[in-house]
């Protein structure tokens, strides 16, 4: 028998050597690591029905130069990252009391070496071992930092806009450390420029003190030519609250892990996804929640359409651990197939040692309902728009909940554009 | 305005319409009676151009134009409107995007501007007033959560928006108490005018109180058995369907 493939030398090639030593050291360690990994099959579970989707060919192991000046802007507070490097001249950085923003790069070395022993710190590796290359490869980040009881007035905008004007890959690295009682609201919005063959390969941590409340929103809209490989990982202490909003659209290959970690009584977190996939595009979203304290609430609530002969994937793990009694989870993953030749494939994880528990799990794949179809159209609603009504209701629920507003403008506007092309009259 | 010629149809291989015939004019109201399982809602849907309902003989035009030729959404925008038994509830599309969706469909068909937000939150407020339904409801995603006589008066208020050239009412009575029946009822009546028809199908009587028809017909076995004029309807009320020697189930209930 062959060996499998493994992951190509070359994108273990050292990046720039601009960090602090101790970030320097652990990228080396992880690199190290990740040398002779087997790429997945269809027989790695995890990636049981991605793995033909991706592609890391020496072509995209390349670090994508910093260089260019990012199409992206947004309102108010922003941090632009243009393949995985700040951009100042473009950035809009909060100037608030007990908050700051700042380069890996800025760091000093005791501040750097407590940061190289907390990254990847909320992230299961094994799971995550390629989105983890992440962690080999990053030029730089950025590095959020929440006093106690501080409090962002305004949502930050990360805007990444991995910049494929020659083939390469982009490695942005975010980590947020939130002190207790404090709260955020970080969008982070993925976008892309240029033609050339890409990938954007991120890793978003979130650590979470006793009653600090972040909410994450999270677009994932690059283009045709970029594969996306992300992971999120979120750790909460006591009473901590975390609040997530993904919404994906389609690509050659999207992969999106997200791991909360409950570790703290009375921790809870919310996790709403979306994701639009159409033509030959893929999905994939391997979801994880750890309850590990006791007394902690998980809520999740995802939703798949796929058109065409487009392929999405729902994978959500809930492990409740042996001492984490009177945990509260639920979980709903609905999905709507558009065409006879799209693909969802869902699966819920139920893992459960406690016996004081409520958790519940709900999975459904359907089409649109023609009883509907036939009442819009019976008032002289034309097909393709009675179409697009009822597939934007499939989702809306999840939309409207987006809890900013220039966001929710932005995805929705996304969204309409993607069911104009999905219903494009034969 | 609308003329049925032995109208046959089936459902799922079963021929429900056995040769209906029915002239409709212009201003007229008509009445379609009959015991369940006549074949009532069959006619609405096929008229309204159900899919699920196959056409296997006869024709129907509307002034002069082949109905059965055309689809469910050119119907409406001739002039067809289906108010329906069972009002669809649909989650996540709220009653105004849905309203205003239609109601600038037809006026694009017509070749008349769109109207934007605004303009149509005025007329659908006004318009919701008249079936007595609070414009919260404008909000509310379509018929979701709406009680029976939420639903009926919803679809009287869209009837009431979309000026159809022949109103449909299927069983529009059903599931109303008195008052709202009242409500409908003046809803319907201020549609009737003398270049639109309404074709009223109901199990029961009561409604023809409210709503006075000019012709009356009993459908049974999926045919039409008998007309006549007001009178009919009542003395279908006193006597049942026994006494037309078809299976009396109404006067039962």
């Amino acid at each position: 028998m062959k060996p499998a493939p493994t992951l190509s030398s070359a994108f273990l090639q050292p990046p720039g050597q601009t960090l602090p030593a101790a970030l320097l050291a652990l990228r080396q360690q992880r690199g190290t690591a990740l040398a002779d990994l087997p790429l997945p099959t269809r027989k790695t579970e995890n990636w049981k029905y991605s793995s033909k989707y991706l592609k890391l060919t020496d072509e995209i192991a390349a670090t994508l130069p910093v260089s260019g000046t990012p199409a992206a802007a947004a309102p108010g507070y922003c941090a632009v990252l243009r393949n995985g490097v700040l951009v100042s001249d473009a950035s809009n950085l909060p100037a608030v009391a007990g908050i700051r923003v700042r380069r890996f790069s800025e760091l000093s070395d005791d501040e750097a070496a407590t940061l190289a022993q907390r990254l990847d710190g909320t992230l299961d590796r094994q799971a995550v071992q390629l989105a983890g290359l992440n962690s080999a490869r990053f030029e730089d980040g950025l590095l959020i930092t929440l006093e106690p009881e501080a409090v962002l007035d305004q949502p930050l905008f990360i805007i990444h806009e991995t910049g494929a004007e020659s083939s390469g890959s982009a490695f942005p690295r975010i980590y947020v450390d939130a002190a207790r009682h404090s709260k955020a609201t970080i969008v982070e919005e993925y976008t892309s420029s240029g033609t050339a063959v890409a990938m954007t390969n991120t890793v978003t941590e979130f650590t979470l003190g006793d009653g600090a409340s972040i909410t994450s929103v999270r677009l994932a809209m690059e283009e045709q030519n970029v594969q996306h490989l992300g992971a999120t990982g979120v750790r909460l202490l006591d009473n901590a609250r975390f609040e997530s909003h993904c919404v994906g659209f389609g690509g050659p290959l999207r992969r999106h892990d997200l791991q909360v970690r409950l570790e703290g009584p009375g921790a809870e977190c919310k996790l709403n996804g979306v994701v639009v996939t159409q033509g030959k595009q893929h999905y994939d979203n391997h979801t994880t929640i750890e309850h590990i304290a006791p007394h902690c609430n998980s809520e999740e609530t995802y939703r798949n359409i796929a058109a065409g002969e487009s392929h999405a994937v729902f994978n959500g793990r809930i492990h409740i651990h042996q001492d984490a009694q009177k945990s509260n989870a639920d979980m709903n993953n609905k999905n709507l197939l558009l065409n006879n030749g799209a693909e969802i494939d869902t699966k819920p994880e139920l893992e459960i040692y406690a016996d004081d528990v409520k958790c519940a799990h709900g999975a459904t794949i359907g089409q649109l309902d023609e009883t509907s179809l036939f009442y819009l159209v019976s008032r002289g609603i034309g097909r393709r728009d009675a179409n697009v009504l009822l597939t934007m209701a499939f989702i809306n629920e999840l939309v409207d909940q987006i809890p900013v507003e220039a966001v929710k403008e932005t995805a929705q506007a996304r969204l309409s554009d993607f069911f104009d092309q999905t219903f494009q009259e034969a | 305005m609308l003329s049925i010629k032995n109208l046959h149809a089936s459902v799922e291989g079963k021929e429900i319409l056995k040769g209906i015939n029915l002239e409709i004019k212009a201003g007229e109201v008509h009445a379609i009676m009959g015991p369940n399982g006549s074949g009532k809602s069959t006619l609405s849907q096929v008229l309204a151009g159900n899919e699920a309902f196959e056409v296997t003989e006869g024709e129907v035009t509307l002034n002069g134009d082949n109905l059965l030729e055309l689809e469910t959404e050119e119907r409406a925008r001739e002039g067809i409107f289906l108010a329906f038994q069972y009002p669809v509830e649909i989650p996540g599309v709220s009653n105004l995007q849905f309203l205003r969706t239609a109601v600038n469909a037809m006026r694009k068909h017509k070749g008349e501007p769109e109207m934007n937000a605004a303009e149509f939150m005025k007329l659908a407020r006004e318009v919701s007033k008249q079936v007595d339904l609070d414009p919260a409801f404008l909000k509310r995603g379509v018929n979701e959560g709406f009680s029976g006589g939420e639903k009926k008066r919803n679809e009287i208020m869209q009837a009431l928006l979309l000026q159809p050239k022949l109103a449909i009412l299927d069983e529009t009575d059903s599931g109303l108490d008195i008052d709202a029946l009242k409500v409908v009822s003046d809803g319907v009546n201020a549609l009737r005018s003398a270049d639109r028809a309404i074709l009223m199908v109901t199990h029961y009587q009561r409604l023809l109180n409210h709503i006075v028809p000019d012709h009356v017909h009993v459908l049974a076995g999926g045919k039409i058995i008998k007309s006549g004029g007001r009178e009919l309807a009542l003395e279908l009320e006193e006597r049942g369907y026994g006494w037309l020697g078809i299976k009396d189930e109404v006067a039962a209930q």
